[in-house]
């Protein structure tokens, strides 16, 4: 308890008058300790040092980057410790636990006083109290000392304080505060920290956040939400010097069975559901679907091209002066074989061995259904045809990349975070300021003790004072 | 083409010639003829200088109110600059813009208090990071100066919001961390005895102290404030409103160091030199999480 309050202001909360055990001392103890600001500082430093750690080492990577960039040793160590997740770590969640304990227990233990302070204060102190104050004057005025008294308390009031007098036998004492605000800020603000973690936890607990990767003309069902989504259209807006502008979506909810809102959303303009939210988030191309794709048609045998055709995706095609019906069916960005289940897949979603699926009817003798390979163009023969087909180019299909979300604890996230702003401005703007004067007649006239005290920004109080004080003596 | 970049030099030189002509004040004050009773600090602000070293003083603030017009209408530029291609016209949509309007906030923050509190000993610092910011930003590459078109996710009002009021609390935090090295320099002074002419200008130890603690309560509802506006554009934007990034997360280091700075001042022991170096490492790690994070660490504002 080395805190630096000024003498009579902060009372702390209730003590419960029993004897023997020693539990209230204990309790009062604990209280102490957790109310404490050495607690405080210390919670601040260590989150703000362990909060470094996850922006050095790279968060919720692939065990192989570790190993390969801090060898496996310290790889094994980062699990133990949880630096590759540090924020979810127990450890780190408990900090911040113990960062909403503290602040709890310092508003439980502070703010009855600070309450009580707005609805009666001390008015009665003794002389050596005002005259052990930072701010602090005594002056002789030649006044009867209600006269003196009458215009102390106009001046306060016009200054705005709040004043409070008392006429004790053979004394006059008047007090004046003001900003008594500044310390419901701290504490206002010291309740949001609570506030902001319950919210989060209530998210983390009630919500979800999905990724969604949709096509043009497709309707996905949201289960979450028991309804459909249609994509109508998916488009980006260039600059001038050719960067994208924006990309959008347009939405259609379809609600037992029947469109009930349209939306086109872009970056920062979501379309919202149900409490159901739908952010555009990226877009990208497909990697099983393109638009269409050029095909050169070669004579085996004079390896001659005899005709270029651009087919469209699933659409079947006849090529003009050849015995030849096309159509193109399946697409992989980057073509892999799963020999165990005789299936292709596409690796990645990047375009690095990009192919596509033809189905030929050749004069209805020859059927065949040939992949073939944009980077490989002669790497399977086709028997019995006549022909070779060489996959020359496509134009890929854009997806539109949707973050799907529900946080239900949004709402009271954004209340604590409104009380932060709010708590630590009023505390950083106002500052609470106390005056006493005691007026004591003497043999002419009257001796005048001034003091006031602040628990923050001195010099402004200081000028204050030194103002207060020439006014006084100006008006006698 | 950048009309603006012409103006931001210009600016430039001004704050270099404001940093000079307060520094060559500081050397002309004459030396206190007399300590000042103690507990009255506020008398030594008031001015005892020969006339040649208030009328130094006057031209240095006179070019520094100047150059901080400048710097005003180089912004102003610079945002009609970007209305002509993109539809937002913030001028602080990447490093270097950014870093020119914290140096006019600086000079803004600096200007105020001079004229409130009379004290021209604090333009030899302050300035001076006004024009240290000044010239970081003119030593970027010529690619980072111009007035790119900006990426669909920073086109959006919460530009505006978000990237000013984060600045403002970084101008506030640079006006500290120049107070703290103030102090320091004046502390040695005092130390060692030395009655010279340059320490003469600067006021006592306990005024330096409050100043730069009230410039920290002042930037630490703002960076909250940034925090929280950033918080809620990333919940518009991509459906989370906290992701750890990098720059997320060091806003927040720096949140919480200046968090426990300011309870540290409700204890004893915390004023002058503690608060004083303090104040400048708090500085250092604003600087960090300004510069450093977008060169050195990967996040969501790496581009700016």
């Amino acid at each position: 308890m080395n805190d630096k309050f000024d003498a009579a202001s902060d009372v702390s909360a209730p003590r419960p008058s029993t004897s023997g055990l020693g539990w209230d001392e204990f309790s009062r103890e604990v209280v102490d300790f957790f109310a404490s600001i050495k607690l405080a500082m210390f919670l601040f430093i260590v989150l703000a040092m362990t909060a470094t750690i996850g922006t050095v080492i790279q968060q919720g990577e692939r065990p192989e980057t570790y190993v390969q960039e801090y060898g496996e040793e310290a790889y094994r160590w980062f699990l133990r410790l949880g630096f590759t997740d540090v924020y979810h770590t127990w450890w780190f969640t408990g900090l911040l636990g113990l960062l909403c304990v503290n602040s709890l227990t310092c508003f439980y233990k502070r703010f009855p006083g600070v309450w009580r302070s707005m609805r009666q204060d001390k008015v009665s102190v003794s002389l050596s109290f005002i005259q052990g104050m930072k701010q602090q004057t005594t002056l002789a005025l030649g006044q009867p000392k209600e006269t003196v008294a009458e215009r102390l308390v106009r001046l306060f009031a016009e200054k705005g304080y709040r004043v409070l007098a008392k006429s004790d036998p053979g004394e006059i004492t008047v007090y004046a505060t003001k900003g008594i605000m500044g310390r419901i800020g701290a504490h206002v603000a010291h309740l949001s920290a609570t506030v902001i973690v319950l919210g989060g936890l209530l998210g983390s607990y009630y919500g979800f956040q999905e990724f969604g990767v949709c096509l043009e003309g497709q309707t996905y069902h949201i289960p979450r939400g028991n309804f459909d989504l249609r994509v109508d259209k998916f488009w980006i807006d260039y600059h001038e010097n050719g960067s994208v502008k924006s990309y959008n979506s347009t939405l259609t909810v379809i609600d037992q069975g029947t469109p009930t809102m349209t939306k086109t959303i872009t970056v920062n303009d979501p379309l919202v559901y149900k409490g159901i939210w739908f952010y555009q988030s990226s877009y990208g191309d497909a990697w099983d679907q393109i638009e269409a794709a050029r095909i050169n048609i070669k004579e085996k045998a004079s390896e001659k091209i005899l005709a270029t055709v651009d087919l469209e995706w699933n659409k079947e095609k006849a090529v003009d002066g050849l015995p030849l019906k096309m159509k193109m069916t399946d697409f992989v960005a980057d073509f892999a074989f799963n020999s165990t289940e005789k299936k292709v897949f596409s690796k990645t979603a990047e375009h690095a061995n990009p192919a596509i699926r033809l189905t030929v009817d050749e004069r209805s003798s020859v059927q065949s259904t040939p992949w073939v390979f944009y980077h490989y163009p002669d790497l399977f023969e086709i028997k019995d045809s006549a022909y070779q087909f060489e996959f020359i180019g496509y134009q890929p299909k854009k997806f539109t990349g949707l973050q799907i979300a529900r946080n239900p604890g949004i709402n009271m996230v954004w209340i604590g975070c409104t009380m932060l702003v709010v708590g630590m401005t009023l505390s950083s703007l106002i500052y609470h300021r106390r005056l006493w004067a005691k007026i004591i007649p003497g043999e002419s006239g009257v001796t005048l003790h001034l003091g006031g005290t602040t628990h923050k920004s001195q010099i402004d109080f200081q000028k204050e004072f030194k103002k207060l004080t020439e006014k006084i003596q100006a008006q006698t | 083409m950048m009309r603006s970049l012409f103006l931001f030099d210009m600016t430039f030189w001004l704050y270099l010639a404001a940093l000079s002509l307060y520094v060559a004040y500081l050397f002309a004050k004459r030396p206190a003829m007399q300590m000042a009773p103690a507990g009255h600090p506020i008398d030594n602000l008031e001015d005892r200088d020969g006339a040649w070293a208030t009328q130094l003083g006057q031209v240095a603030t006179l070019v520094t109110v100047f150059g901080w017009v400048l710097n005003t209408l180089a912004l102003t530029t610079r945002a009609f600059e970007r209305m002509e291609h993109s539809g937002t016209f913030a001028p602080w949509s990447n490093q270097f813009e950014a870093m020119a309007y914290v140096s006019w906030a600086i000079i803004l923050g600096y200007v105020l208090l001079e004229f409130r509190y009379r004290i021209k000993a604090v333009g030899a610092f302050v300035v001076g990071i006004g024009f240290i910011a000044m010239g970081a930003a003119s030593l970027l590459p010529y690619r980072y100066q111009t007035a790119e078109p900006l990426v669909p996710a920073l086109n959006s009002y919460w530009i505006y919001i978000h990237v000013s009021v984060t600045l403002t609390s970084y101008a506030a935090f640079a006006m500290a961390g120049g107070l703290g090295l103030m102090y320091l320099f004046k502390e040695r002074a005092v130390n060692r005895g030395i009655q010279s002419r340059f320490y003469a200008a600067f006021p006592d130890l306990e005024t330096i102290d409050e100043l730069g603690y009230k410039a920290i309560m002042l930037g630490f509802p703002l960076l909250a404030f940034g925090i929280i506006l950033g918080a809620m554009w990333a919940n518009y934007a991509w459906g989370g409103y906290w992701s750890w990034d990098p720059k997320e997360t060091w806003s927040l280091i720096v949140w919480l160091i200046y968090g426990a700075y300011i309870h540290a001042r409700m204890t004893r022991g915390w004023e002058g030199h503690k608060a004083a170096i303090y104040a400048i490492f708090g500085f250092l790690m604003v600087i960090f999480c300004f510069w450093g994070v977008n060169f050195l660490l990967s996040g969501l504002h790496a581009y700016a």
